[in-house]
């Protein structure tokens, strides 16, 4: 029998493309879960009535999701979010789990468990600490340890996935560079050498399914990621080219001495993937808004009104400083030897698909490389 | 920050009593504010209130505690009925009030098909009411800006075009009705694509040929790409995306210069010339001290608009303006959007497998 999988933040990135990729390949019957009737633009390209049974249930809601997963085997946890919704919506998410009598939870954590640069050997069992300098590590950390803890004591399975940098269409790491390098604002640091840990969607939809499916590996976390060692200047470099851009002429950042600043915390803050991920849902205007007054700010901070546009070197933050100097290629062992993963889509056709939908989505793609 | 009244090319005579015809999000984001301003300056004042959901009802009730609630369309009586309820039920109930003497300002789309829209348009006509559509975006400063620069070719022949609109879809919509096709009738095209479309529909004619694409599967598309050509002897490319993460902008390029517009930033317009420096900046009304033409106040806000569109249909019911979009004008967009619909091909979506794309085929209903 075709088991049913229900995802849960089925509108996000990761959770739209794995109901899409699921329900398209016909792998497994699928249930997507929003939060609310908005949510179901995206999933609504497909016939709501007849072909795709959606359900509306908020992450909090322990009854409305339980009626929501009702038939299903296996829950997919795709919610993003910052960390209140991390963490407060495991209880209800398990607890609903467990009334209907599902198999299995996969939880989508992420390989930043470990930091942004982690020391070298690190791996799926090393141990995590949840006092580290971002906040989004840190509640990653405590929701991947309450889950368990919940697990200690209930029935459902828990399978946790660590993806890494997730590339791909949509991915904010594609959108906010092609964004920077159209407004002229993207930067490198260390001419982007550092390792980029990337993960094609598709691989982490892959591994999604393997983690539902596969039998024997209750309890299990794995890191995810994509065969080859890529570095970040690998990542950009199709990107750059298919805007006409040169990536060699991207200027290199000022790297500031990281004291626990205002500035810098609020940089932290603002740049961390989760938040770069809920400024998607705020209106244009206010984060053009917020921007200006960001540049307003530090023009204060600047001082003179001698002073000449562009002088200003952009300033890295330090969630890309540490990214953008990782030396290391985080391992995907456990994952290939327990659930057979085997990242199906390479590296090089990752970039073909990506810069096909950077076509699809309107960006100003050069002729033949759509 | 209250709301001032659009300063009326002739004056407002007679209070205008309205019927407010669905009480659901549109009417409670747009025309419950829209409305209220309107009767704090005793220009109208809304009378019925027509909705068949209490807790809507309930909500824009408590915004007009002096109008009633009916539970039949035949029971309306006054001036103006504002029919605001979903696009599928537009042409049944606008027919039935113009027929019954009571002119109508119907939000957009004017309906879901050409056909209901020429019936609604005859109705109008063999009663002898007014028939207004929801197109607010006429009524936008920027929009008649770039009208104006364009009808006096100030950026020289148009070369090209290109729009790009959509956002992460955030209508406060309250079932999944919206997104069914059978009841929307159709995805972004018909929801912002009407809009966009009555633009240059205003701004250049209806486009002589056209292509279109979009992604639905089966449902109703969330992002569509359309290219349309028209009779001035240029090309322009549309993208809407409900799903869109890309900034908004509306681009015209001339053979002297170009114009950027955002339907983010709807009071700010950018302006440049083939040579030199770009202007950007926020419009105002046209003044004069003396004889010297200067800026006035600033141009009337997206808030603002919204309001003079219904004071240009109150105006026009006292026999002091006429109509800025009639339904005839509603109508051409409409036409648009169905020769869309009818030669729609599937987006190419080069993410997806090729198992994936022949599934994406077999789903969907393009040609």
């Amino acid at each position: 029998m075709i088991p049913k999988i229900a995802i849960l933040g089925a509108n996000g990135f990761i959770g739209s493309r794995t109901a899409e990729m699921l329900h398209l390949s016909q792998l497994v019957e699928i249930r997507p879960i929003v939060r609310n009737f908005a949510s179901l633009a995206r999933l609504a390209r497909f016939d709501l009535e007849d072909d795709l049974d959606c359900r509306v249930a908020d992450g909090f809601d322990e009854s409305k999701l339980s009626e929501a997963m009702i038939g299903c085997d296996a829950l997919i946890y795709a919610i993003a979010g910052d960390r209140q919704t991390i963490l407060q919506t495991l209880k209800p998410v398990y607890r609903a789990a467990e009334e209907i009598g599902l198999r299995r939870i996969v939880y989508l954590s992420s390989a930043s468990v470990h930091g942004q640069a982690p020391p070298p050997d690190t791996n799926d069992e090393s141990p995590l600490s949840d006092r580290q300098s971002f906040h989004y590590n840190n509640s990653k950390v405590r929701a991947e340890w309450k889950l368990q803890a919940l697990r200690d004591k209930g029935t459902v399975e828990v399978v946790i996935l660590r993806p890494g940098i997730v590339t791909g269409p949509r991915s904010q790491w594609v959108r906010n560079f092609a964004d920077a390098l159209l407004n002229g604002q993207a930067y490198l640091i260390n001419q982007g050498r550092g390792i980029c840990n990337s993960i094609y969607i598709d691989n982490l939809v892959h591994a999604i399914f393997l983690a539902a499916t596969v039998p024997q590996i209750d309890r299990q976390a794995f890191l995810v990621g994509d065969t080859e060692t890529v570095t970040w200047a690998d990542v950009y470099r199709p990107i750059a080219d298919a805007l006409g851009d040169d990536l060699a002429q991207v200027p290199e950042a000022i790297v500031p001495q990281f004291k626990p600043g205002l500035g810098q915390r609020f940089d932290a803050i603002r740049s961390s993937g989760m938040v770069q991920g809920l400024l998607g849902y705020f209106p244009v205007k206010w984060r053009r808004l917020a921007s200006a007054a960001i540049v307003r700010l530090r023009e204060g901070e600047a001082g003179s009104p001698w002073r000449m546009p562009n002088a200003i070197a952009p300033m890295a933050n330090k969630e890309m400083t540490e990214l953008y100097q990782c030396r290391y290629k985080m391992p995907h062992q456990k994952a290939t030897r327990l659930l057979g993963y085997e990242p199906p889509i390479s590296f090089e056709e990752g970039c073909r698909r990506t810069i096909g939908w950077m076509g699809f989505a309107g960006y100003p793609v050069e002729d033949g490389l759509k | 920050m209250s709301i001032y009244v659009p300063r009326m090319s002739t004056p407002l005579t007679k209070c205008v009593q309205v019927a407010l015809i669905g009480c659901g999000t549109v009417s409670q984001l747009y025309y419950t504010p829209a409305l209220q301003e309107l009767e704090r300056q005793r220009i109208i004042e809304v009378r019925q209130l027509f909705e068949p959901d209490p807790q809507n009802l309930a909500t824009v009730c408590r915004a007009f505690p002096n109008a009633n609630s009916i539970a039949n369309l035949a029971d309306v009586n006054t001036h103006l009925a504002i029919v605001a309820s979903p696009p599928r039920f537009h042409a049944e109930q606008s027919i039935q009030l113009l027929q019954a003497g009571i002119n109508v300002l119907c939000e957009k789309p004017i309906a879901t098909s050409t056909d209901e829209a020429e019936a609604m348009i005859a109705a109008a006509d063999s009663s002898n009411q007014r028939l207004a559509v929801g197109l607010f975006r006429r009524f936008l400063p920027a929009t008649q800006m770039i009208r104006g620069l364009l009808q006096t070719q100030t950026l020289g022949e148009v070369q090209s075009f290109s729009i790009y609109e959509g956002g992460v879809f955030s209508w406060p919509v309250q079932s999944a009705a919206f997104f069914k096709k059978q009841v929307a009738g159709g995805g972004v095209l018909l929801d912002i694509g009407v809009h966009a479309l009555d633009l240059l529909v205003w701004w250049w004619g209806e486009p002589v040929a056209l292509e279109y694409e979009d992604d639905a599967m089966g449902g109703v598309e969330a992002n569509c790409h359309l290219k349309l050509s028209f009779a001035q002897g240029f090309t322009g490319d549309v993208r809407l995306s409900r799903d869109g993460l890309r900034s908004t902008r509306y681009h015209i390029h001339g053979k002297r210069g170009w114009l950027n517009w955002s339907t983010d930033e709807v009071e700010n317009l950018e302006i440049g010339l083939t040579t030199g420096k770009v202007l950007k900046g926020l419009l105002h009304e046209a003044s004069l001290q003396k004889d010297m033409p200067v800026a006035g106040r600033p141009a009337f806000n997206f808030q603002q608009s919204f309001v003079s569109q219904l004071c240009n249909v109150v105006a026009t019911i006292n026999g002091n303006d006429s109509l800025t979009v009639p339904g005839t004008e509603g109508l051409r967009s409409l036409r648009v959007i169905e020769q869309c619909y009818g030669q729609r091909r599937l987006m190419a979506m080069p993410w997806l497998s090729e198992v994936e794309q022949q599934r994406a085929y077999a789903l969907g209903d393009h040609r």
